[in-house]
C-alpha cells in the first residue's frame, strides 16, 4: 500500500488522540473523561478480561451474522422468483428494518432465555434488513439484454438464476454484507445490554455495563474500542471477499 | 425461409406495429430501417421469438437455431472472453467440452479475438466487445442471425470495419440475416434487400432491392451506392 494513501487517515487520527488528551487534561476528571493513554493503559492491563469478551461478543455476532447471511440471500432468491411472494412478504421485511430492535430484546429474551441464543437472534433480526434488500434489489436488476439472451436459448429458472442472476447481484449483496458487517457486532452488544446483568464473565456489551457501573471509564472507551475494531474486522473480511469476487470485472473494484 | 405475416403488436396503449408482412429467404441478408421508435426493434424481438405479437406469426423451419446480437454486446462481465464465447453451448445442450473448445477458438480467430481468451470485456474496446459478441453467437452455427442495432456504440472507423467483418462472416457462414439499424449506409452496404419502416405504428412502406455483387472500400463511394443511400434516405424522411 502506498505511503500516500495510508498517512491522511493516520494524521487524523493523531490529531484525534491530542485533541483528545489537551480536552481530558483541561477537564481534569479521569473518571468521567480519561485521556488516550489511560484508556490504553486499561486495555494492557484487563487485556486478559477484554480477550475473553471479545471472544464471546465475536461468536454471538459471528453466528448472528452468518444467520443473517444465509436467510437474508435466501429469502430473497425466493422472493426473486416469484412477484406474488415479492408482494406478499417485502412489506414485512421492510417491517423488520423500521422493527426497534431494542425494545423488541426483551421480549426474545423472554422468549429464548438470558443466554447466547437471544444475543444471536437479536443481531440476526439487526443485520438482516440491509441483505435482504441488497440483494432482491441486485436479483432484480440484471441487464434485459441479458435476460433476453437467456430466454432466447431457453435457459431454465435454475440455469437463469445461477448462471445469470446470482452472479449479477453479487456487486448488491456484497454492499448489502457490508452494511450488515458493523449491524451484527451492534446487535450483539445490544443484546447483551439486555441479557447483561444476568450473567457475569459475558461479552463486551455486558462488561461495558459492570465497568460504568464501577466508573471504570477508561475500560468502558477500552472496551467500546474493542467492539468498535470487531466491526471493523467484519467489514473488512467482507470487503476483503468482495474484491476477491469482483476484481476481474466490476466497476468498483477494477483499478 | 422466414415468413412475418400480418404482425400487429400492442403494448397497452402503444400500437407499435400494424400488419406487418415479410418473406425472408434462406441465406439473405435483409436490414430493417426506420425512424426511431417504429417497432423495428420490436419485430425483430418477435421474429427472435422474444416478445409474442398481439395478431399474426412467424414462421420459421422447426429445427433453426437463430443467434441474437444486441447493441450494447450484452456480455457477461464476470466471465472471460474465453467463457463468454461458451456461454450459449453451455445453455444449449448437447455439446461435448471438446466441441465447445474448437468451436471457441474457430469462433474467436473469425473474428480475430485469438490471444485475448483471457481478457475480461471491461478490458476490451467496443469494437472487441461486439467482436466477442458476434463470435458467440457464431459458435452456434446459426441458421440466421438477428442483429439489434450492433454497431450503433461503436466509432465510424470501427464500424466501417466490423461491417467489413460482418459481410464476410455472412459469405463465408451463410446463414440467414435480419438486421434492425437506423444507419442507411450501412444497411445499402450489407443487404440483399433494405425494408423501410413506417413511423408508430410501423408498417412495411418500401422494400428496396440492392443490386451490388461485391462489398468493399470502393463501393461505398461508387454512384450507384450512394444513389440508393439517397434514395431509402428519402423514403425514411417522407
Amino acid at each position: 500500500m502506498k505511503i500516500k494513501k495510508i498517512l491522511p487517515p493516520i494524521l487524523v487520527l493523531v490529531i484525534f488522540l491530542i485533541v483528545w488528551s489537551i480536552a481530558a487534561s483541561l477537564y481534569g476528571m479521569p473518571f468521567l473523561l480519561p485521556n488516550p493513554l489511560e484508556v490504553l493503559q486499561a486495555f494492557v492491563s484487563d487485556f486478559e478480561l477484554i480477550i475473553g469478551g471479545l471472544w464471546i461478543t465475536f461468536q454471538e455476532a459471528l453466528y448472528g451474522y452468518l444467520l443473517a447471511i444465509s436467510i437474508g440471500i435466501t429469502s430473497a432468491a425466493i422472493m426473486s422468483q416469484s412477484k406474488i411472494l415479492e408482494r406478499s412478504f417485502y412489506p414485512y421485511a421492510i417491517l423488520l428494518q423500521t422493527l426497534p430492535a431494542v425494545a423488541v430484546a426483551p421480549l426474545i429474551v423472554l422468549w429464548f432465555g438470558f443466554d447466547m441464543l437471544s444475543v444471536v437472534i437479536i443481531s440476526l433480526i439487526i443485520s438482516l434488513f440491509p441483505i435482504i434488500n441488497n440483494t432482491l434489489l441486485g436479483l432484480k436488476s440484471t441487464s434485459t439484454n441479458l435476460v433476453e439472451l437467456f430466454q432466447m436459448h431457453n435457459s431454465s429458472r435454475f440455469v437463469n438464476f445461477f448462471k445469470l442472476r446470482l452472479p449479477a447481484a453479487i456487486p448488491h449483496i456484497i454492499a448489502g454484507l457490508r452494511i450488515s458487517a458493523g449491524l451484527s457486532v451492534i446487535g450483539a452488544i445490544v443484546g447483551e445490554f439486555i441479557i447483561g446483568s444476568g450473567s457475569m464473565g459475558g461479552g463486551l456489551g455486558v462488561m461495558v455495563i459492570y465497568a460504568q457501573g464501577d466508573l471504570e471509564t477508561a475500560l468502558v472507551m477500552a472496551l467500546i474500542l474493542t467492539a468498535t475494531l470487531l466491526g471493523f474486522v467484519f467489514f473488512m473480511s467482507v470487503t476483503t471477499l468482495g474484491h476477491q469476487l469482483l476484481k476481474h470485472w466490476h466497476e468498483s473494484e477494477i483499478t | 425461409m422466414i415468413s412475418v405475416l400480418n404482425v400487429t403488436k400492442h403494448f397497452d396503449e402503444v400500437h407499435a406495429l400494424s400488419e406487418v408482412d415479410l418473406d425472408i429467404a434462406t441465406g439473405e441478408f435483409i436490414t430493417i430501417v426506420g425512424p426511431s421508435g417504429c417497432g423495428k426493434s420490436t419485430l425483430l424481438r418477435i421474429i427472435a421469438g422474444l416478445i409474442n405479437s398481439t395478431e399474426g406469426s412467424v414462421n420459421k423451419p422447426d429445427t433453426s437455431m437463430g443467434a441474437f446480437v444486441f447493441q450494447d454486446a450484452a456480455l457477461l462481465p464476470w466471465r472471460n472472453v474465453q467463457r463468454n464465447a461458451e456461454l450459449l453451448m453451455e445453455l444449449e445442450d448437447g455439446f461435448s467440452k471438446q466441441e465447445r473448445v474448437s468451436r471457441v477458438s474457430s469462433a474467436l480467430q473469425q473474428v480475430g479475438l485469438e490471444g485475448f481468451e483471457k481478457s475480461y470485456p471491461h478490458q476490451l474496446s467496443g469494437g472487441m466487445k461486439m467482436r466477442l459478441s458476434l463470435a458467440r453467437a457464431l459458435v452456434l452455427r446459426p441458421d440466421y442471425l438477428l442483429l439489434d442495432e450492433p454497431l450503433s456504440a461503436v466509432d465510424e472507423l470501427t464500424r466501417e470495419l466490423l461491417q467489413e467483418e460482418i459481410h464476410s462472416l455472412w459469405k463465408k457462414e451463410k446463414f440467414t440475416a435480419i438486421l434492425v439499424t437506423h444507419n442507411v449506409t450501412e444497411a445499402v452496404y450489407l443487404s440483399n434487400r433494405v425494408v423501410v419502416m413506417s413511423p408508430r405504428p410501423g408498417q412495411i412502406i418500401h422494400v428496396v432491392d440492392v443490386p451490388f455483387k461485391k462489398r468493399n472500400q470502393e463501393l461505398r463511394s461508387s454512384s450507384k451506392f450512394t444513389e440508393i443511400v439517397s434514395e431509402i434516405s428519402v423514403k425514411l424522411r417522407t
